[in-house]
């Protein structure tokens, strides 16, 4: 049997899933974080697997995948430092607490 | 048939540590679980034959942003420590939801009749530097600037304040 272009979409859709779930139920913001890169992967996941079976040698799909790898690289590495500095601060890093900017 | 078997061997380490990463009580375990998933992800990227990319996600994703994350949650060890509860009550509704989600675009995707066409041949790395220093680079100096930037605010947001020392 051979892969199709609907087996990695339908891949990239569990995978996308399973990043919600986390980002939903997480209570630690670096879990959020994580469960946030497992969606981002879904998504580069069917752009490079799109571009694959359905450009025509153009690799667009998958330049795109680089410019989303290097903004979720500088995303990353600004919620991180985010989490660092209110963890400093506060000494809290579940997300439902920080609530520096409610009162 | 080598490459099917590959891509359900990928696919199942990818979907287990995914599950392991939104489920495992201990974050530094989850932030191992994520390695592991991104390295299934530069696998079904290299079965895509982007081998470029595949590289790409080993070095930026495994060895920056999951060692990064790796720091932070050694740093806040008190916060992040084995006994801390990580996950909130309302996992029911989260599953239903993201179940709901997973039905949705599968269907959708299985209802769409994508064409079962042949793969593109041929490796895409010579061809992607070309795009990247030819027509796309401008996106390129911009993405430049966007990471110099990114660097600096982290920088400036954790650094101490030489006023107050804090």
């Amino acid at each position: 049997m051979t892969i199709t272009l609907t087996h990695y979409l339908v891949l990239g859709a569990i995978l996308f899933a399973i990043g919600i779930y986390g980002a939903m139920t997480r209570k630690n913001a670096v879990g959020i974080l994580m469960a946030l890169e497992l969606v981002f992967n879904a998504v580069n996941i069917n752009l490079v697997a799109a571009d694959r079976y359905m450009s025509s040698g153009t690799f667009t799909g998958q330049l795109f995948v680089l410019f989303i790898i290097a903004a979720a690289a500088a995303e990353s590495v600004l919620g991180l430092a985010i989490i660092l500095a209110i963890y400093r601060a506060r000494i809290v890093i579940n997300a439902d607490e920080m609530d520096l900017m409610k009162h | 048939m080598a490459e099917a078997v590959l891509f359900y061997a990928f696919g199942a380490i990818m979907i287990a540590s995914a599950l392991g990463v939104v489920t495992s009580p201990n974050v530094f375990h989850c932030a191992l679980y994520l390695a592991l998933a991104l390295f299934a992800v530069a696998a079904e990227y290299v079965l895509l034959n982007a081998y470029f990319l595949a590289a790409i996600q080993i070095l930026v994703y495994i060895g920056a942003v999951v060692v990064l994350a790796l720091f932070v949650i050694s740093l806040t060890k008190e916060i992040t420590g084995s006994e801390v509860k990580l996950t909130r009550r309302r996992t029911v509704p989260a599953i239903l939801v993201s179940a709901l989600t997973a039905c949705l675009i599968i269907v959708a995707l299985l209802k769409a009749g994508i064409p079962a066409g042949a793969p593109a041949p041929g490796e895409s790395t010579a061809a992607l530097g070309r795009h990247l220093f030819g027509d796309f680079v401008l996106p390129f100096e911009v993405v430049s600037v966007l990471l110099l930037s990114a660097l600096l605010a982290a920088i400036a947001i954790v650094s101490k304040d030489p006023e107050t020392g804090k």
